[in-house]
């Protein structure tokens, strides 16, 4: 026995994980009557089903040939990842150009196609686009520029 | 069918969809569905999902006409690209790109262009009439349901879509089940139990719809884009003369009609639209040739029947949503998602509690369609032009148009680490070839057959047997296990034989 698709026994595993998580976790939800079906009845159902797939899964890698794992593009993952929680954390506390210039910087570095000047001249057209739009079109409550350096150092 | 009160309906369309602010939407969103529809790597579904949070400012009739029309205008700006530069820009116009590029170097890409368009003009016409006719008696027996019924075409609805599903069956029913989880992430509005929350107070109201199809949709395709750069060579492509031949239109003629009928007929049911359209209607067109040897080489009719077949399709799939509540494809779970910002729920009752909304939004899909026409044909250089933005420069402009869009739902960045969390399960998902529209199907479905499924339960004082006493109920679950059958069968048995091969 062999493993035939890496990306079957990939998927496999992954479903069995989240129908077993989802079974542990829900295994207090209260069942209820069968007249009146109680908050855990779906998640059990589903946890079986998603276990269920995922063995099937697991069992069609052995079975049958298939498609193997292809690599993990990790540098685009890691600084979108990086970008979109960037923004996350910052815009409240420091603005939006700030917030803007550090999380689309951060994704512009995901590839090595970036051409820096031509970058910096399309991040201005965006800041100034997204400040025109954002604030003062749409009215949105979000700071231009960084409220205070203490508020800026804790997130929240 | 009254036809007195057809007309009144679409008069009553029509004073709606004419309103000079409900024209300028449809505009906007043929418009901007042009432009995603050229552009190759941004499609109509992460489009929808990024400007949801946008249509939040709009009037709910203006909103969901901006909507639809994203998704048809993309399907006229895909053949655009596929002709002329060889590059589908949608799924759906994959099949184009074989016949359609092909007439483009033989320098008749203008009656190519000519054609398409027409055709998707000819079948967006035929589409929107179908939906009017279709509508009120779908309508009318969908208030017959009760809640056993409800749940069954559900099920049948997902099964409906596993079945037409790209890609390995078994992978699409963990990605419903997955997606159900999902949707019952929260408060259970029944018992007030919370669910799967972890004890984050952000997760109490549920995972919202917008952070998961931006995370899956928007941020985990700027991932996989960014990975595999294309490389666009943009050949000269000079469009001379717009008018087809009288052979080529008559050429044409029996194609559209044919892909017309198909493409209607595929939208209808769940899970399909309009690339499986596009897609067997060029098959079908291959077959029924006197000369199928010659279709890749420029044949007309292999670009005017998809071309009809997609644009078809992707109206028709309005129907189920429209008149069911159920969404079939991921488009229309984005609407579904418009609708539900706006606070309307979508089923049978919107016809009747907001005719204007309803048959506005229909009228508005046939000026769409001809609004189309005039901006592609004359307009096309301006499109291609377009591809000339790189796509690293978009990349940056997605992102930040997913984070300020999530932000701005209610204010809070809390929802944007949602959408990093997403992206990062998309793009894993992605790798692993699991589509994510079975996964959006099933987190929208998920919450609402748990729903009917109680009804039911209470209605039949706790008696399982009532989903097969109800004859509608039995029929939907009868047509669900036969098509399981269908699917799961020919693979079983594949299977047997390659590990008897061993």
């Amino acid at each position: 026995m062999r493993i035939r698709s890496g990306q079957d026994i990939a998927t496999g595993l992954l479903f069995l994980a989240f129908g077993l998580a989802a079974y542990w976790i829900g295994a207090d939800y209260p069942m209820g009557s069968p007249q009146r079906p109680g908050t855990g009845v779906l998640p059990r159902i589903l946890a079986w089903c998603l276990m269920g797939t995922g063995a099937i899964l697991c069992a069609k890698a052995f079975l049958a040939d298939g498609t193997a794992l292809t690599r993990w593009a990790w540098r685009p993952v890691i600084m979108t990842t990086l970008a979109t929680i960037a923004f996350a954390l910052t815009v409240d506390n420091l603005g939006l150009v700030v917030s803007m210039l550090l999380s689309m910087t951060l994704c512009a570095l995901g590839t090595p196609e970036t051409r820096w000047r031509e970058y910096a001249i399309f991040c201005v057209l965006m800041v100034a686009l997204g400040v025109g739009m954002f604030i003062w079109g749409l009215r949105m409550p979000i700071p231009v520029w960084p409220v205070s350096l203490p508020g800026a150092l804790s997130w929240n | 069918m009254e036809l007195g009160s057809l007309f009144s309906n679409l008069s009553l369309g029509f004073s709606v969809a004419v309103s000079l602010q409900n024209l300028f939407w449809c505009l906007m969103g043929a418009v901007i569905g042009t432009a995603v529809g050229v552009l190759p790597g941004v499609g109509p579904t992460a489009t929808m999902a990024l400007l949801l949070p946008a249509t939040y400012f709009l009037p709910p009739e203006g909103a969901l006409i901006m909507l639809a029309g994203i998704y048809y205008g993309a399907q006229y700006g895909g053949s655009t690209t596929a002709i002329l530069v060889n590059l589908p820009g949608e799924a759906s116009s994959v099949v184009t790109t074989l016949d359609g590029y092909q007439m483009a170097r033989q320098g008749r890409a203008g009656p190519a262009l000519a054609i398409a368009a027409l055709g998707s003009f000819f079948a967006g016409c035929v589409a929107t009439i179908a939906i009017v006719l279709a509508a009120p008696p779908l309508t009318r027996l969908a208030q017959q349901f009760a809640p056993a019924d409800y749940f069954s075409l559900m099920v049948l609805g997902l099964v409906f879509a596993v079945v037409l599903a790209r890609g390995s069956v078994i992978k699409a029913f963990g990605m419903i089940f997955l997606g159900m989880l999902l949707g019952l992430v929260g408060t259970d509005v029944n018992t007030g139990n919370t669910r799967f929350t972890f004890g984050i107070s952000d997760l109490f109201d549920g995972i919202g719809f917008v952070p998961l199809v931006m995370g899956v949709f928007g941020i985990a395709e700027i991932m996989a884009n960014l990975t595999n750069p294309q490389r666009r060579d943009l050949v000269d492509a000079k469009v001379s003369g717009l008018l087809p031949t009288k052979e080529d239109i008559m050429r044409s003629i029996a194609p559209v009609l044919r892909g017309t009928f198909l493409g209607g007929l595929l939208g209808i049911l769940p899970g399909g639209g309009a690339v499986l359209a596009s897609f067997s209607a060029y098959t079908v067109e291959k077959r029924l040739s006197k000369t199928p040897e010659k279709f890749g080489t420029g044949m007309i009719e292999g670009v005017a029947a998809p071309e009809s077949a997609n644009n078809a399709a992707a109206q028709t799939s309005f129907i189920p949503m429209l008149t069911l509540g159920i969404p079939s494809n991921a488009v229309m779970a984005m609407m579904i998602g418009g609708m539900m910002i706006h606070g309307i729920i979508p089923g049978p009752q919107v016809m009747e509690q907001k005719p204007g909304l309803f048959w506005g939004m229909i009228v508005s899909m046939w000026i769409g369609n001809l609004m189309l026409v005039v901006l592609n044909l004359p307009l096309i250089g301006i499109w291609v032009r377009m591809l000339l933005v790189p796509y690293r420069l978009l990349a940056v402009a997605i992102l930040f148009f997913c984070c300020i869009g999530v932000y701005s739902l209610n204010n809070s960045a809390n929802e944007v680490l949602i959408i990093a969390l997403f992206g990062v399960i998309g793009y894993l998902l992605m790798k692993l070839e699991c589509e994510p529209a079975p996964l959006l199907l099933g987190f929208l479905l998920g919450p609402m057959m748990e729903v009917y499924m109680r009804r039911a339960m209470l209605l039949s004082r706790g008696d399982p047997w009532v989903f097969l006493q109800r004859p509608l109920s039995l029929t939907f679950l009868a047509i669900a296990v036969v098509l399981l059958l269908f699917v799961i069968l020919p693979n079983v048995r594949r299977a047997r034989e390659t590990a008897f091969q061993e």
